[in-house]
């Protein structure tokens, strides 16, 4: 399962997480020893130690993304994450007192903007201006606080020591400090010197205990731009942001992680502070350690530093609209500068029901280099140039997935007729023995070499305790290991359907080349 | 692994004191010593009988075997006119099957022992490696070295891969990341030079199966491989089983001995400023930067910890700073000083911001590379980079895999084997006045080469103040031609 991470700093990840693994019986079972910790306040603590190189790989994680986000507030989850790297009472301020009156001052002038462009919003909705941005459209008074504005974020620079956080533990060596999203939570992550392991408990606590939401709204210009950066000015990011919103209908998991335009600049400091009181609460937060340390010390540290912390005064709400039932296919047709291809999705299961195991080996039998879709669509009949397959499973709901991409002089139509040959067969006739084991051989395999490193680990621990418990990591593989030919053969039948399924197929816009020089490319164009 | 390592009782030093008041700032924490001693090459590296050397790391944690061979080869050995023969010769070695197994038998083989393989061919080196369950080492070796010894080159699978390039090349002026660093490295390297994208439908039409067989038979012999093998496996059995499959390869004549020289790019690049025009985006993408030294240089250390600071360390550099935190007009901002190898390195400066604030970015960038020449960097700037450099680079012994792959790699790339027994000592041994010195030496305004790719009427727009600037036609991504040239 791939999920798109959107990211604090640095540089962008695509994060593999491990779903659902199992033992042969020729692999000695794995058996992952973890020290399960809890606070009173219901922060709970997982500890791997791991002797080895002197450092540790530490992080929490927060039950929390965009799925709890409602229209109006669409990219919260994420942009909250990048607000928690803007310091703290102590962290990231020459002066407390004058800092938070600026702060106050902002937020006031950032409303009443707010009611000005509200304004702006109705005569561009009845059509009297194009667009609510041009600054000719402006009122005198608008302008005035867009003044004040900048005074104001002028003189929070100079009580603001830049990017503090960043500098204390950069200053000690630790490295990889990043964060980031998903739909269904927020993670944290570092690595530090083996000796400096109260640095991070220092660091964490304070910026969960008195977090300060400093250069908010610059930092709103930040995620914008991260936008564009992934989804705008790719050739087709926009368009799989349509895909998903067409695939969901009542799911929250419709809108993107990063939010829509609209939300993402109209977000105010007060609505991420309400969001923190509820999610980031400590009975919604797991952290976990892996590396070189002592446990019982980090117990210590655990309750000293982060026993500080107050349990939320309710738990936070679970998510009530689930996706409703697909009655009729679904197509979209995008032209956009990328290869001719297909991407065929049907909704299915979340991480941890009982069919998942059977929908994860349904896509191993089908992808990879000897897998079906490539022996007969790539070398058989010579269709597509790529194909896979996967069955994604999220917290709360799960599709399956198939994606192929046009062969010069054939279409994505063909493909997609390819495609659905295959589904047929698997619905039609068991898979055969040996591919059954092949492919539980590989996931045992797989299931090792995520164990490798302690930053694998940590990540998958902590995704896993925030869906169903880190113990999964040991449970779900003996459910791999129990599924036969004909569970596989029965999820192909029960989900694979035409009814449940959404299809995008693309064509080829070719990009523009300089005069004279542009010839016709041969393929798949419309 | 942990026999690696020197690491002073952490453990019982952390044990808190139970009452300990939690301090006021993470300043006054207390830390305990840390002593980190690098290995040493001798440690893991082993000679065969037959003139092979392998680094060999074991670590029994988990069932798990890495190896991983370097050749001597490359994209700079490829014949005149062939363009792309070398990486497709890499990749077809392993999927066009061996002399004992077709490519169906092969792929079946290795999927079945959930054993991962590939092979490929880069600019100055060649690479192949798998990861099996230790119980498959023995048959995972065998069809390794099948597949570099007698790959079949099946020509099913050389025709597929050739469609793909094909149907790739046609979409290279896609997205503006990769245009920008096809145009980069072409602007800075020169045309011609063989780290630049020289791939043409022709060049690629033009590749027969009967070169890659020749390039392959030309580079691939024992006395051009280095190994690297990590995880669980007994050292003196490792030696055995390669000994044993490499000794009578090793007797044959070897074709091409010496490997010829890398050869350096004679391109003299900038100053310049270039704009290739891609109006379907609203973020411009930019690249400001020149050549720089060879990791040989004296100023080695010191360049790291100047470049740490300019760009380079995140959100604690200066570029990173201003362009993102300060005024919110990008969401990757930095730079990378990279010291070359075998010929000069580059120095580059980079982001993305919206349109219409690509040239207010661009001028941030601009004064802070003018900056770091002029003043001296804070005392609290060089401790932060200095001890960030100090506490991450153990890490490039993190695992087994890493430390048998750092040390193979660096005795590939012939550098000194005493590099990381003097590391901290010359990283902690840097001045400001050092930073100040070596930004003066090797930080050029007057040679800077700037490239935007972006929507060029509204980067015009926005003011882009860099000089006199170059309109850069998007070339024909099929011949690579571009208009009016």
């Amino acid at each position: 399962m791939t999920l798109a991470f959107t990211t604090n700093s640095r540089a962008a990840l695509a994060l593999t997480l491990a779903v659902a693994v199992l033992t042969p019986a020729a692999v000695q079972a794995q058996n992952v020893a973890v020290e399960e910790y809890v606070l009173e306040n219901g922060m709970r603590f997982l500890m791997r130690p791991k002797k080895g190189d002197p450092n540790i790989a530490v992080g929490w994680i927060a039950r929390v993304g965009s799925v709890n986000e409602r229209p109006g507030i669409t990219g919260l989850a994420h942009l909250f994450e990048h607000m928690m790297f803007k310091g703290t009472q102590v962290i990231g301020t020459r002066d407390i007192e004058k800092n938070l009156k600026i702060l106050t001052d902002l937020d006031r002038v950032k409303n009443d903007i707010a009611r000005e462009e509200a304004a702006l919003a109705v005569k561009q909705r009845l059509g009297e201006i194009p667009t609510p941005a041009r600054p000719e459209d402006r009122s005198r008074g608008h302008n005035e606080l867009l003044r004040e504005l900048d005074k104001l974020t002028t003189a929070e620079r100079g009580v603001i020591v830049k990017d503090e956080f960043d500098k204390v533990y950069t200053s000690a060596g630790a490295s990889g400090m990043n964060a980031g999203t998903t739909n269904d939570f927020t993670i944290y992550f570092i690595n530090v010197p083996a000796n400096k392991l109260e640095l991070w408990f220092w660091m964490e606590s304070d910026r969960l205990l008195n977090p300060v939401f400093r250069e908010f709204y610059s930092e709103r210009d930040v995620v914008r731009e991260e936008r564009r950066l992934r989804i705008d000015s790719t050739p087709i990011g926009r368009f799989e942001e349509e895909f998903d919103a067409l695939f969901w209908s009542s799911s929250p998991y419709a809108w993107p992680v990063i939010g829509w335009p609209c939300d993402i600049e109209a977000i105010t400091r007060d609505e991420a502070m309400d969001f923190f009181g509820v999610y980031y609460a400590p009975n919604n937060l797991t952290a976990c350690l892996v590396g070189d340390f002592d446990p019982a010390a980090a117990k210590e540290l655990a309750r000293r530093y982060f026993g500080r912390l107050k349990r939320g005064p309710r738990e936070p709400p679970g998510l009530r609209t689930r996706e409703v039932p697909q009655l009729a296919e679904r197509r979209m047709i995008a032209v956009a500068e990328t290869k001719p291809r297909v991407r065929v999705r049907w909704h299915t299961v979340p991480d941890g029901h009982v069919d998942e195991p059977a929908l994860t080996l349904l896509a191993s039998v089908l992808s990879g280099k000897t897998g079906r879709l490539y022996k007969a669509l790539v070398l058989d009949h010579k269709v597509a140039n790529d194909v896979d397959a996967d069955q994604d499973s999220l917290k709360h709901e799960g599709y399956f997935e198939v994606d192929g991409t046009a062969k010069p002089g054939k279409t994505p139509e063909d493909v997609e007729k390819a495609l659905y040959a295959e589904i047929e067969r698997l619905t039609k006739e068991p898979v055969s023995a040996r591919e059954l084991e092949k492919v539980k051989n590989q996931e045992a395999a797989a299931d090792y070499r995520r164990l490798r490193v302690n930053f694998s680990l940590l990540m998958q621990l902590l995704i896993r305790d925030a869906h169903r418990g880190w113990h999964t990591i040991n449970t779900d593989p003996p459910r791999v290991a129990a599924v036969t030919a004909a569970d596989i053969q029965r999820v192909a039948s029960t989900y694979l359907s035409s009814a449940n399924r959404t299809v995008a197929i693309y064509y080829t816009k070719e990009s523009p080349v300089a005069e004279g020089r542009a010839k016709k490319t041969e393929g798949a164009q419309r | 692994m942990s026999q690696l390592f020197t690491v002073l009782a952490i453990s019982a030093l952390l044990s808190p004191a139970p009452d300990r008041e939690i301090p006021r700032h993470p300043k006054e924490l207390v830390f305990p010593e840390i002593v980190f001693s690098p290995p040493e090459r001798a440690q893991y590296r082993h000679v065969l009988p037959c003139g092979v050397v392998v680094y060999i790391v074991e670590d029994h944690d988990l069932p798990l075997v890495d190896v991983v061979m370097t050749v001597r080869t490359g994209s700079y050995l490829e014949p005149e006119g062939k363009a792309g023969v070398a990486s497709l010769t890499g990749s077809q070695m392993r999927s066009g099957g061996t002399l004992k197994q077709t490519p169906e038998e092969v792929d079946e083989e290795l999927a079945f022992l959930a054993t991962n393989m590939s092979s490929g061919i880069g600019d100055t080196e060649g690479s192949a490696s798998f990861n099996c369950l230790s119980k498959d080492l023995p048959r995972a070796l065998e069809i390794f070295f099948d597949m570099i010894r007698t790959p079949r080159f099946e020509p099913n699978r050389f025709e597929l891969e050739r469609s793909q390039i094909l149907q790739s090349l046609q979409r290279r002026n896609d997205q503006t990341a990769s245009i920008e660093s096809r145009e980069w490295e072409r602007l800075l390297r020169g045309p011609g030079f063989f780290s630049t994208d020289r791939r043409t439908k022709a060049s690629i039409e033009g590749i027969t199966r009967a070169d890659l067989v020749a390039f392959h038979n030309r580079s691939y012999h024992p006395k051009h491989f280095l190994l690297a093998v990590a995880g669980d496996v007994r050292t003196e059995d490792v030696l055995v089983r390669l000994e044993a499959l490499l000794k009578g390869w090793a007797k044959d004549p070897c074709p091409l001995d010496p490997v010829p020289p890398i050869p350096k790019p004679t391109n003299e690049p900038g100053p310049a400023a270039y704009l290739v025009d891609k109006p379907s985006v609203n973020q411009g993408r930019v690249t400001i930067g020149h050549l720089a030294p060879t990791r040989d240089h004296p100023d080695y250390h010191a360049l790291g910890i100047m470049n740490q600071i300019l760009g380079g360390g995140g959100f604690t550099s200066r570029i990173t700073s201003r362009v993102r935190s300060d005024e919110g007009l990008a969401y990757t901002a930095a730079s990378r000083l990279d010291l070359g190898t075998y010929y000069d390195g580059v120095f580059r400066a980079f982001f993305q911001s919206k349109s219409e604030s690509v040239g207010k970015a661009t001028k941030i960038v601009l004064e802070e590379i003018d900056r770091i020449r002029r003043e001296k960097v804070t005392k609290e700037e060089l401790d932060t980079a200095v001890n960030y450099a100090v506490g991450l680079f153990p890490r490039a012994f993190s695992t087994a895999l890493s430390t048998a792959t750092t040390l193979a790699s660096e005795e590939f790339t012939g550098r000194s084997p005493h590099f990381w027994r003097s590391y901290r000592e010359k990283i902690k041994a840097v001045t400001q006045e050092d930073v100040l010195r070596v930004a003066q030496t090797h930080l050029r305004p007057e040679k800077l080469l700037i490239l935007v790719v972006g929507n060029a009427e509204e980067i015009l727009k926005g003011g882009l103040s860099a000089g006199k600037v170059e309109r850069i036609p998007l070339p024909d991504p099929q011949t690579l031609e571009y208009a009016g040239k």
